[in-house]
Protein backbone atom coordinates (compact mmCIF):
# COMPACT_ATOMS: atom_id res chain seq x y z
CA UNK A 1 0.00 0.00 0.00
CA UNK A 2 1.83 3.46 -0.89
CA UNK A 3 1.98 6.16 1.19
CA UNK A 4 0.63 9.69 1.21
CA UNK A 5 3.31 12.35 0.37
CA UNK A 6 2.13 13.37 4.17
CA UNK A 7 3.00 10.20 5.46
CA UNK A 8 6.04 9.82 4.43
CA UNK A 9 9.43 10.98 6.52
CA UNK A 10 11.97 9.60 4.02
CA UNK A 11 11.78 8.84 0.93
CA UNK A 12 14.47 7.42 -1.06
CA UNK A 13 14.71 6.73 -4.21
CA UNK A 14 16.63 4.62 -6.63
CA UNK A 15 20.11 4.84 -4.52
CA UNK A 16 23.39 3.29 -6.06
CA UNK A 17 26.67 3.27 -4.36
CA UNK A 18 29.26 1.39 -5.90
CA UNK A 19 33.10 0.78 -4.25
CA UNK A 20 35.17 -0.43 -6.76
CA UNK A 21 33.07 -3.86 -7.99
CA UNK A 22 31.38 -4.18 -5.04
CA UNK A 23 27.62 -2.59 -5.50
CA UNK A 24 27.04 -1.90 -1.73
CA UNK A 25 23.60 -0.20 -2.24
CA UNK A 26 22.44 -0.90 -5.96
CA UNK A 27 18.93 0.59 -6.47
CA UNK A 28 17.59 0.97 -3.29
CA UNK A 29 13.93 2.46 -2.87
CA UNK A 30 12.74 3.14 0.48
CA UNK A 31 9.92 4.84 1.99
CA UNK A 32 10.13 5.58 5.87
CA UNK A 33 6.61 6.51 7.72
CA UNK A 34 6.67 9.47 9.51
CA UNK A 35 6.16 8.83 13.13
CA UNK A 36 6.42 5.51 12.99
CA UNK A 37 9.77 3.14 14.23
CA UNK A 38 10.77 1.36 11.22
CA UNK A 39 13.59 -1.75 10.85
CA UNK A 40 16.01 -2.30 8.25
CA UNK A 41 17.28 -5.79 7.93
CA UNK A 42 19.12 -8.04 5.86
CA UNK A 43 21.87 -11.18 6.11
CA UNK A 44 25.81 -8.99 7.10
CA UNK A 45 26.67 -7.29 3.65
CA UNK A 46 23.31 -6.34 2.63
CA UNK A 47 23.93 -2.72 2.61
CA UNK A 48 21.89 -1.86 6.01
CA UNK A 49 25.07 0.39 7.15
CA UNK A 50 26.20 1.51 4.16
CA UNK A 51 22.63 2.91 3.50
CA UNK A 52 22.64 4.73 6.60
CA UNK A 53 26.39 6.41 5.63
CA UNK A 54 24.24 7.63 3.19
CA UNK A 55 21.38 9.07 4.43
CA UNK A 56 23.44 10.87 6.96
CA UNK A 57 26.21 12.30 4.34
CA UNK A 58 29.44 10.50 5.90
CA UNK A 59 29.32 9.14 2.05
CA UNK A 60 28.26 9.83 -0.70
CA UNK A 61 25.75 8.27 -3.20
CA UNK A 62 26.76 7.40 -6.85
CA UNK A 63 22.89 8.61 -8.12
CA UNK A 64 19.51 8.52 -6.23
CA UNK A 65 17.26 10.92 -4.43
CA UNK A 66 16.72 11.34 -0.60
CA UNK A 67 14.18 13.11 0.03
CA UNK A 68 13.12 14.97 3.34
CA UNK A 69 10.45 17.19 3.47
CA UNK A 70 10.84 18.38 -0.14
CA UNK A 71 14.59 18.58 -0.40
CA UNK A 72 17.04 16.18 -2.11
CA UNK A 73 19.57 15.71 0.65
CA UNK A 74 21.83 12.98 -1.39
CA UNK A 75 25.41 14.41 -1.27
CA UNK A 76 25.33 16.78 1.59
CA UNK A 77 27.93 17.64 3.98
CA UNK A 78 26.98 15.20 7.46
CA UNK A 79 26.54 18.47 9.36
CA UNK A 80 24.27 20.12 7.08
CA UNK A 81 21.86 16.75 6.88
CA UNK A 82 22.31 16.66 11.18
CA UNK A 83 21.36 20.34 11.11
CA UNK A 84 18.14 19.29 9.31
CA UNK A 85 16.69 17.80 12.14
CA UNK A 86 18.69 14.31 10.88
CA UNK A 87 20.91 12.22 13.73
CA UNK A 88 22.33 9.03 14.06
CA UNK A 89 24.46 6.32 16.23
CA UNK A 90 26.99 4.41 15.26
CA UNK A 91 27.15 0.57 15.30
CA UNK A 92 30.24 0.67 17.33
CA UNK A 93 30.09 3.42 19.65
CA UNK A 94 31.80 6.61 18.21
CA UNK A 95 31.29 8.75 21.66
CA UNK A 96 34.62 10.89 22.75
CA UNK A 97 36.68 8.88 25.23
CA UNK A 98 38.87 11.26 26.39
CA UNK A 99 36.42 13.80 26.73
CA UNK A 100 34.05 13.67 29.65
CA UNK A 101 29.99 12.31 29.79
CA UNK A 102 29.15 16.58 30.26
CA UNK A 103 31.24 17.49 27.39
CA UNK A 104 30.94 14.68 24.84
CA UNK A 105 26.54 16.09 25.29
CA UNK A 106 27.75 20.03 24.68
CA UNK A 107 30.07 19.04 21.96
CA UNK A 108 27.17 18.74 19.30
CA UNK A 109 26.87 21.69 17.36
CA UNK A 110 24.16 23.57 15.33
CA UNK A 111 21.01 23.41 17.89
CA UNK A 112 18.05 25.20 17.47
CA UNK A 113 17.54 26.11 21.42
CA UNK A 114 19.45 29.02 22.74
CA UNK A 115 22.77 28.52 24.09
CA UNK A 116 22.14 29.16 27.97
CA UNK A 117 19.51 26.57 27.16
CA UNK A 118 22.06 24.01 25.85
CA UNK A 119 23.60 22.74 29.63
CA UNK A 120 20.14 22.11 31.09
CA UNK A 121 19.18 20.37 27.89
CA UNK A 122 22.37 18.44 28.09
CA UNK A 123 21.59 17.34 32.19
CA UNK A 124 17.55 16.70 31.13
CA UNK A 125 19.33 13.87 28.96
CA UNK A 126 21.54 12.36 30.93
CA UNK A 127 18.67 12.26 33.51
CA UNK A 128 16.43 10.25 30.50
CA UNK A 129 19.31 7.78 30.30
CA UNK A 130 20.53 7.89 33.51
CA UNK A 131 24.12 8.87 33.22
CA UNK A 132 23.92 11.65 35.83
CA UNK A 133 25.98 10.02 38.40
CA UNK A 134 28.70 9.72 35.56
CA UNK A 135 28.38 13.26 34.36
CA UNK A 136 32.04 14.14 34.94
CA UNK A 137 33.76 10.58 33.67
CA UNK A 138 35.62 10.24 31.05
CA UNK A 139 33.78 8.57 27.88
CA UNK A 140 36.22 5.60 27.64
CA UNK A 141 35.85 4.96 31.20
CA UNK A 142 31.94 4.08 31.05
CA UNK A 143 30.82 0.46 30.43
CA UNK A 144 30.13 -0.39 26.62
CA UNK A 145 26.38 -0.38 27.10
CA UNK A 146 26.76 3.06 28.94
CA UNK A 147 28.88 4.38 26.49
CA UNK A 148 25.36 3.41 23.92
CA UNK A 149 23.25 5.50 26.06
CA UNK A 150 25.77 8.56 26.02
CA UNK A 151 25.77 8.37 22.26
CA UNK A 152 22.01 7.73 21.97
CA UNK A 153 21.52 10.73 24.54
CA UNK A 154 24.27 12.51 22.84
CA UNK A 155 22.25 11.97 19.48
CA UNK A 156 18.91 14.08 21.25
CA UNK A 157 20.85 17.07 22.18
CA UNK A 158 19.32 18.78 19.08
CA UNK A 159 15.67 17.34 19.32
CA UNK A 160 16.05 15.82 16.08
CA UNK A 161 12.93 14.75 14.05
CA UNK A 162 14.70 11.35 12.34
CA UNK A 163 16.70 9.08 14.52
CA UNK A 164 18.60 6.65 12.87
CA UNK A 165 19.60 3.73 15.01
CA UNK A 166 22.68 1.43 13.92
CA UNK A 167 22.27 -2.32 15.96
CA UNK A 168 21.38 -0.36 19.04
CA UNK A 169 20.76 -3.92 20.62
CA UNK A 170 24.49 -5.09 20.23
CA UNK A 171 27.00 -5.54 23.53
CA UNK A 172 23.90 -4.37 25.39
CA UNK A 173 22.48 -6.37 28.55
CA UNK A 174 18.75 -7.62 28.93
CA UNK A 175 17.95 -4.53 31.51
CA UNK A 176 19.64 -2.21 29.77
CA UNK A 177 18.22 -3.05 26.66
CA UNK A 178 14.93 -2.82 27.95
CA UNK A 179 15.32 0.60 28.79
CA UNK A 180 16.60 1.93 25.89
CA UNK A 181 13.75 0.18 24.11
CA UNK A 182 11.27 2.24 26.40
CA UNK A 183 13.62 5.35 25.45
CA UNK A 184 12.61 4.42 21.77
CA UNK A 185 8.95 4.49 22.04
CA UNK A 186 8.78 7.43 24.22
CA UNK A 187 10.58 9.22 21.33
CA UNK A 188 8.27 7.50 18.88
CA UNK A 189 4.71 9.03 21.12
CA UNK A 190 6.54 12.47 20.44
CA UNK A 191 5.73 11.89 16.92
CA UNK A 192 9.75 10.97 16.50
CA UNK A 193 10.37 8.94 13.41
CA UNK A 194 13.15 6.07 14.23
CA UNK A 195 14.63 3.64 12.05
CA UNK A 196 16.50 0.57 13.16
CA UNK A 197 19.34 -1.36 12.05
CA UNK A 198 19.38 -4.09 13.95
CA UNK A 199 20.46 -8.02 14.25
CA UNK A 200 17.90 -8.88 17.22
CA UNK A 201 15.15 -10.41 15.52
CA UNK A 202 13.24 -10.02 19.09
CA UNK A 203 13.51 -6.12 18.84
CA UNK A 204 12.50 -5.78 15.05
CA UNK A 205 10.08 -7.99 15.78
CA UNK A 206 8.20 -6.64 18.56
CA UNK A 207 9.02 -3.15 18.42
CA UNK A 208 9.01 -1.85 14.61
CA UNK A 209 5.79 -1.11 12.56
CA UNK A 210 7.20 -1.53 9.50
CA UNK A 211 10.17 -3.53 8.48
CA UNK A 212 12.42 -3.08 5.22
CA UNK A 213 15.08 -6.04 3.94
CA UNK A 214 17.79 -5.58 2.35
CA UNK A 215 19.82 -8.04 0.83
CA UNK A 216 23.17 -7.71 -2.21
CA UNK A 217 22.15 -4.10 -1.82
CA UNK A 218 18.45 -3.91 -2.72
CA UNK A 219 15.20 -3.90 -0.77
CA UNK A 220 13.94 -7.49 -1.25
CA UNK A 221 10.81 -6.83 0.73
CA UNK A 222 8.85 -4.50 3.05
CA UNK A 223 5.86 -5.06 5.35
CA UNK A 224 4.46 -5.84 9.24
CA UNK A 225 6.39 -7.44 10.91
CA UNK A 226 4.15 -10.72 10.18
CA UNK A 227 4.13 -10.19 6.76
CA UNK A 228 8.15 -10.21 6.79
CA UNK A 229 8.28 -13.61 8.97
CA UNK A 230 6.30 -15.43 6.33
CA UNK A 231 8.14 -13.75 3.41
CA UNK A 232 9.82 -16.88 0.98
CA UNK A 233 12.19 -14.47 0.01
CA UNK A 234 13.30 -12.84 2.99
CA UNK A 235 13.76 -16.94 4.59
CA UNK A 236 15.43 -17.34 1.31
CA UNK A 237 17.96 -14.35 2.11
CA UNK A 238 18.68 -15.34 5.51
CA UNK A 239 18.24 -19.33 5.10
CA UNK A 240 19.32 -19.76 1.67
CA UNK A 241 17.49 -21.84 -1.32
CA UNK A 242 16.21 -25.23 0.74
CA UNK B 1 33.67 25.83 36.34
CA UNK B 2 31.65 28.40 38.07
CA UNK B 3 32.12 32.32 38.23
CA UNK B 4 34.08 32.28 41.34
CA UNK B 5 36.68 29.97 40.04
CA UNK B 6 37.18 31.52 36.84
CA UNK B 7 37.76 34.90 39.29
CA UNK B 8 40.58 32.93 41.74
CA UNK B 9 42.44 31.81 37.87
CA UNK B 10 41.92 35.68 36.94
CA UNK B 11 43.70 36.99 40.44
CA UNK B 12 46.21 33.96 39.74
CA UNK B 13 47.27 35.53 36.87
CA UNK B 14 46.54 38.90 37.78
CA UNK B 15 49.23 38.24 40.26
CA UNK B 16 51.75 36.49 38.59
CA UNK B 17 51.92 39.53 35.95
CA UNK B 18 52.07 42.00 38.59
CA UNK B 19 55.55 40.43 39.29
CA UNK B 20 56.77 39.61 35.93
CA UNK B 21 56.01 43.66 35.21
CA UNK B 22 58.46 44.75 38.01
CA UNK B 23 61.10 42.08 37.40
CA UNK B 24 63.21 44.31 34.83
CA UNK B 25 64.05 46.79 37.06
CA UNK B 26 65.07 44.71 39.62
CA UNK B 27 67.86 41.75 37.61
CA UNK B 28 70.51 41.92 35.13
CA UNK B 29 70.14 41.82 31.64
CA UNK B 30 70.48 38.27 31.38
CA UNK B 31 68.19 37.26 33.74
CA UNK B 32 65.49 40.15 32.05
CA UNK B 33 66.44 37.87 28.59
CA UNK B 34 65.54 35.16 30.48
CA UNK B 35 62.34 35.65 31.37
CA UNK B 36 61.56 37.07 27.75
CA UNK B 37 62.61 34.07 26.62
CA UNK B 38 60.53 32.12 29.43
CA UNK B 39 57.39 33.96 27.91
CA UNK B 40 58.49 33.65 24.55
CA UNK B 41 57.73 30.21 24.61
CA UNK B 42 54.96 30.08 26.81
CA UNK B 43 53.37 31.38 24.22
CA UNK B 44 55.02 29.40 21.59
CA UNK B 45 53.81 25.97 23.27
CA UNK B 46 50.40 27.41 24.10
CA UNK B 47 49.84 27.90 20.53
CA UNK B 48 51.25 24.88 19.23
CA UNK B 49 48.89 23.55 21.92
CA UNK B 50 45.39 25.34 20.18
CA UNK B 51 46.04 23.06 16.88
CA UNK B 52 47.82 20.08 18.07
CA UNK B 53 46.48 19.80 22.10
CA UNK B 54 42.78 20.60 21.72
CA UNK B 55 42.43 19.48 17.97
CA UNK B 56 44.58 16.56 17.66
CA UNK B 57 46.41 17.57 14.45
CA UNK B 58 50.08 17.25 15.36
CA UNK B 59 52.07 20.15 13.88
CA UNK B 60 55.73 19.32 12.87
CA UNK B 61 56.15 22.77 11.25
CA UNK B 62 54.71 25.44 13.70
CA UNK B 63 57.97 27.46 13.67
CA UNK B 64 56.75 28.68 10.11
CA UNK B 65 54.85 30.97 11.62
CA UNK B 66 57.32 32.38 13.87
CA UNK B 67 59.77 31.84 10.94
CA UNK B 68 57.62 34.62 8.70
CA UNK B 69 56.71 36.83 11.89
CA UNK B 70 60.08 37.70 12.31
CA UNK B 71 60.79 38.14 8.84
CA UNK B 72 57.87 40.77 8.09
CA UNK B 73 58.94 42.71 10.59
CA UNK B 74 62.51 42.75 10.34
CA UNK B 75 61.85 43.69 6.40
CA UNK B 76 59.78 46.29 7.04
CA UNK B 77 62.39 47.63 10.33
CA UNK B 78 65.50 47.43 7.75
CA UNK B 79 64.38 48.16 4.78
CA UNK B 80 61.17 50.25 5.01
CA UNK B 81 61.96 52.28 8.33
CA UNK B 82 58.93 51.29 10.11
CA UNK B 83 58.74 51.40 13.79
CA UNK B 84 59.07 47.98 15.03
CA UNK B 85 55.73 48.10 17.44
CA UNK B 86 53.64 49.08 14.33
CA UNK B 87 55.16 45.60 12.33
CA UNK B 88 53.55 43.13 14.52
CA UNK B 89 50.10 43.60 13.95
CA UNK B 90 51.50 43.26 9.92
CA UNK B 91 53.16 39.86 11.61
CA UNK B 92 49.90 38.78 12.80
CA UNK B 93 48.12 39.05 9.63
CA UNK B 94 50.63 37.55 7.69
CA UNK B 95 50.81 34.78 10.17
CA UNK B 96 47.10 34.34 9.56
CA UNK B 97 47.35 34.52 6.21
CA UNK B 98 49.39 32.18 5.89
CA UNK B 99 48.03 30.02 8.21
CA UNK B 100 44.50 29.90 6.20
CA UNK B 101 46.49 29.75 2.75
CA UNK B 102 48.52 26.55 4.21
CA UNK B 103 45.85 25.12 6.34
CA UNK B 104 43.07 24.76 3.65
CA UNK B 105 44.51 21.87 1.81
CA UNK B 106 46.66 20.32 4.58
CA UNK B 107 44.13 20.44 7.64
CA UNK B 108 42.25 17.46 4.68
CA UNK B 109 45.18 15.16 6.11
CA UNK B 110 45.41 13.49 9.22
CA UNK B 111 47.68 12.21 12.02
CA UNK B 112 51.02 11.17 10.01
CA UNK B 113 50.26 12.89 7.22
CA UNK B 114 49.50 15.93 8.47
CA UNK B 115 52.85 15.93 10.43
CA UNK B 116 54.95 15.59 8.04
CA UNK B 117 53.35 17.96 5.28
CA UNK B 118 53.74 21.01 8.03
CA UNK B 119 57.17 19.92 8.25
CA UNK B 120 57.53 20.12 4.75
CA UNK B 121 55.88 23.52 4.81
CA UNK B 122 58.36 24.73 7.16
CA UNK B 123 61.42 23.78 5.56
CA UNK B 124 59.75 24.77 1.97
CA UNK B 125 59.34 28.39 3.31
CA UNK B 126 63.21 28.12 4.95
CA UNK B 127 64.03 27.50 1.22
CA UNK B 128 62.25 30.10 -0.09
CA UNK B 129 63.20 33.08 2.33
CA UNK B 130 66.54 31.68 1.83
CA UNK B 131 66.49 32.21 -2.07
CA UNK B 132 64.34 35.14 -2.41
CA UNK B 133 67.13 37.45 -1.86
CA UNK B 134 65.41 40.78 -3.60
CA UNK B 135 62.95 41.01 -0.36
CA UNK B 136 64.42 38.89 2.52
CA UNK B 137 68.29 39.12 1.86
CA UNK B 138 68.58 35.71 1.31
CA UNK B 139 71.18 33.69 3.59
CA UNK B 140 73.24 36.43 4.69
CA UNK B 141 70.30 37.27 7.07
CA UNK B 142 69.32 40.79 8.22
CA UNK B 143 70.57 43.28 10.70
CA UNK B 144 68.30 45.50 12.26
CA UNK B 145 68.96 48.86 13.30
CA UNK B 146 70.74 48.75 16.50
CA UNK B 147 68.61 50.31 19.33
CA UNK B 148 68.34 49.81 22.84
CA UNK B 149 65.03 48.39 23.70
CA UNK B 150 64.94 45.82 25.85
CA UNK B 151 62.10 46.59 28.19
CA UNK B 152 60.22 47.83 24.99
CA UNK B 153 60.29 44.39 23.69
CA UNK B 154 60.03 42.52 26.97
CA UNK B 155 57.01 44.52 27.72
CA UNK B 156 55.71 43.55 24.33
CA UNK B 157 56.48 39.83 24.95
CA UNK B 158 54.62 40.18 28.60
CA UNK B 159 51.68 41.51 26.65
CA UNK B 160 51.52 38.99 23.86
CA UNK B 161 51.97 36.44 26.65
CA UNK B 162 49.01 37.32 28.75
CA UNK B 163 46.62 37.66 25.74
CA UNK B 164 47.86 33.93 24.47
CA UNK B 165 46.54 32.63 28.18
CA UNK B 166 43.44 34.75 27.96
CA UNK B 167 42.76 32.81 24.45
CA UNK B 168 43.96 29.77 25.65
CA UNK B 169 41.70 30.19 28.67
CA UNK B 170 38.80 30.98 26.66
CA UNK B 171 39.75 28.16 24.43
CA UNK B 172 39.60 25.82 27.30
CA UNK B 173 36.53 26.49 28.77
CA UNK B 174 34.19 27.25 25.91
CA UNK B 175 32.04 25.21 23.87
CA UNK B 176 34.37 26.27 20.96
CA UNK B 177 37.09 24.60 22.34
CA UNK B 178 34.94 21.14 23.24
CA UNK B 179 34.34 20.74 19.58
CA UNK B 180 38.15 21.47 18.47
CA UNK B 181 38.53 18.05 21.25
CA UNK B 182 35.63 16.44 20.13
CA UNK B 183 37.37 16.68 16.21
CA UNK B 184 40.33 15.08 18.07
CA UNK B 185 38.56 12.74 19.53
CA UNK B 186 36.37 11.30 16.12
CA UNK B 187 36.42 13.63 13.50
CA UNK B 188 33.98 11.66 11.67
CA UNK B 189 31.38 11.46 14.81
CA UNK B 190 31.95 15.67 15.07
CA UNK B 191 30.56 16.17 11.78
CA UNK B 192 27.91 13.77 11.70
CA UNK B 193 27.01 15.61 15.27
CA UNK B 194 26.35 19.32 13.67
CA UNK B 195 30.16 20.46 13.71
CA UNK B 196 31.59 22.02 10.77
CA UNK B 197 34.85 21.03 10.85
CA UNK B 198 36.77 22.46 8.00
CA UNK B 199 35.91 25.72 9.87
CA UNK B 200 36.65 25.02 13.13
CA UNK B 201 40.29 23.41 12.15
CA UNK B 202 40.88 26.60 10.25
CA UNK B 203 39.54 28.76 12.89
CA UNK B 204 42.09 26.79 15.45
CA UNK B 205 44.89 26.65 12.58
CA UNK B 206 45.24 30.47 12.19
CA UNK B 207 44.89 30.99 16.33
CA UNK B 208 47.59 28.89 16.31
CA UNK B 209 49.71 30.86 14.06
CA UNK B 210 48.79 34.48 15.19
CA UNK B 211 50.48 34.43 18.49
CA UNK B 212 53.91 32.74 16.72
CA UNK B 213 53.86 35.22 14.29
CA UNK B 214 53.89 38.15 16.95
CA UNK B 215 56.20 36.24 19.21
CA UNK B 216 58.58 35.74 16.30
CA UNK B 217 58.39 40.25 15.29
CA UNK B 218 59.38 40.79 18.77
CA UNK B 219 61.77 38.09 19.07
CA UNK B 220 63.72 39.80 16.18
CA UNK B 221 63.61 43.25 16.98
CA UNK B 222 65.67 42.13 20.70
CA UNK B 223 67.77 39.89 19.00
CA UNK B 224 68.77 42.45 15.82
CA UNK B 225 69.92 40.19 13.44
CA UNK B 226 67.43 37.18 12.30
CA UNK B 227 68.70 34.84 9.42
CA UNK B 228 66.61 31.84 7.41
CA UNK B 229 68.72 28.69 9.69
CA UNK B 230 67.92 30.17 12.81
CA UNK B 231 64.36 31.78 12.30
CA UNK B 232 62.97 28.49 10.90
CA UNK B 233 65.15 26.39 13.13
CA UNK B 234 63.12 23.08 13.10
CA UNK B 235 64.28 22.51 16.81
CA UNK B 236 62.18 25.51 17.97
CA UNK B 237 59.26 23.58 16.49
CA UNK B 238 60.03 20.36 18.52
CA UNK B 239 60.67 22.64 21.63
CA UNK B 240 57.07 24.08 21.40
CA UNK B 241 55.94 20.59 21.23
CA UNK B 242 57.82 19.24 24.31
CA UNK B 243 56.66 21.90 26.05
CA UNK B 244 53.34 21.62 25.61
CA UNK B 245 53.35 17.52 25.78
CA UNK B 246 55.69 17.96 28.92
CA UNK B 247 53.38 19.92 30.78
CA UNK B 248 50.19 18.24 29.09
CA UNK B 249 48.79 19.26 26.09
CA UNK B 250 45.09 19.69 25.54
CA UNK B 251 45.16 21.62 28.78
CA UNK B 252 45.64 25.83 29.74
CA UNK B 253 48.16 25.37 32.17
CA UNK B 254 49.69 22.32 30.98
CA UNK B 255 51.76 24.26 28.29
CA UNK B 256 52.82 27.33 30.30
CA UNK B 257 54.08 25.08 33.14
CA UNK B 258 56.34 22.70 30.58
CA UNK B 259 57.47 26.28 28.81
CA UNK B 260 58.91 27.70 32.31
CA UNK B 261 60.45 23.78 33.42
CA UNK B 262 61.83 22.87 30.42
CA UNK B 263 63.49 26.12 28.87
CA UNK B 264 64.75 26.46 32.90
CA UNK B 265 66.39 23.16 32.80
CA UNK B 266 67.42 23.36 28.99
CA UNK B 267 69.05 26.93 30.57
CA UNK B 268 71.25 25.34 33.46
CA UNK B 269 71.95 22.09 31.42
CA UNK B 270 73.34 24.04 28.84
CA UNK B 271 75.08 26.63 31.03
CA UNK B 272 76.62 23.37 32.64
CA UNK B 273 77.18 21.00 30.20
CA UNK B 274 77.47 22.34 26.36
CA UNK B 275 77.77 19.39 24.90
CA UNK B 276 75.36 16.93 27.16
CA UNK B 277 72.80 19.26 26.66
CA UNK B 278 70.85 17.62 23.58
CA UNK B 279 71.77 14.43 25.29
CA UNK B 280 70.14 15.24 28.24
CA UNK B 281 67.41 16.76 26.47
CA UNK B 282 66.70 13.75 24.43
CA UNK B 283 66.78 11.27 27.88
CA UNK B 284 64.44 13.51 29.82
CA UNK B 285 61.69 13.36 26.67
CA UNK B 286 61.60 9.62 26.52
CA UNK B 287 61.03 9.53 30.36
CA UNK B 288 58.17 12.23 29.79
CA UNK B 289 56.72 10.45 27.08
CA UNK B 290 57.25 6.51 28.98
CA UNK B 291 55.91 7.70 32.60
CA UNK B 292 54.39 10.86 31.91
CA UNK B 293 52.29 9.94 28.66
CA UNK B 294 49.60 12.79 29.41
CA UNK B 295 52.15 15.19 31.68
CA UNK B 296 52.67 16.77 34.48
CA UNK B 297 48.82 18.06 34.76
CA UNK B 298 47.90 14.61 33.54
CA UNK B 299 49.79 13.03 36.08
CA UNK B 300 48.24 15.27 38.67
CA UNK B 301 44.52 14.47 37.16
CA UNK B 302 45.23 10.96 37.90
CA UNK B 303 45.88 11.36 41.34
CA UNK B 304 42.82 13.33 41.75
CA UNK B 305 44.98 16.87 42.54
CA UNK B 306 43.42 18.31 39.68
CA UNK B 307 39.71 17.83 37.66
CA UNK B 308 39.10 16.20 34.71
CA UNK B 309 37.41 17.87 31.98
CA UNK B 310 37.49 21.86 30.82
CA UNK B 311 33.68 22.20 31.23
CA UNK B 312 31.98 21.52 34.68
Amino acid sequence: MALHKDEIALDVQDLHKHFGGIKAVDGCSLQFPKGKISGLIGPNGSGKTTTFNLLTGVTAPDSGKILYNGENLAGLKPYKIFRKGITRTFQITRIYREMTTFENMLSVAGLSIPEREVRQRAEELMDFVNLTGLRDEYGGNLSYGQQKLLEFSRALMTDPDLILLDEPAAGVNRTLLVELLKHIHELQEQGKTIIIVEHDMNVIMNHCEKIFVMDYGVKIAEGLPEEIQANKQVIEAYFGHT
Amino acid sequence: MTRKEHLINLGYLAAFLAVLTVLPSQFSVYITSFIMFTMMYVVLALSWNIISGYTGYVSFGHVLFYGVGSYASAILVADHGWHWVPTLAVSALVGVVIAVAIGFPVLRLKGPYFAIAMLGAAEGTRVIVTVWDGLTHGGEGISLPNVENSTETYIAMLLLMVATIAVSYWVGHSRFGIRLNAIREDELAAEVMGINTTVYKLAAFALSAVFPAIAGAIQANKTLYIDPETEFFILITITMKLMAMLGGKGTVIGPIVGAIVLYSVQEIVWIRFPQAHLIAFGIFLILVARFMPRGLVGFWIDRGWARKGMVH
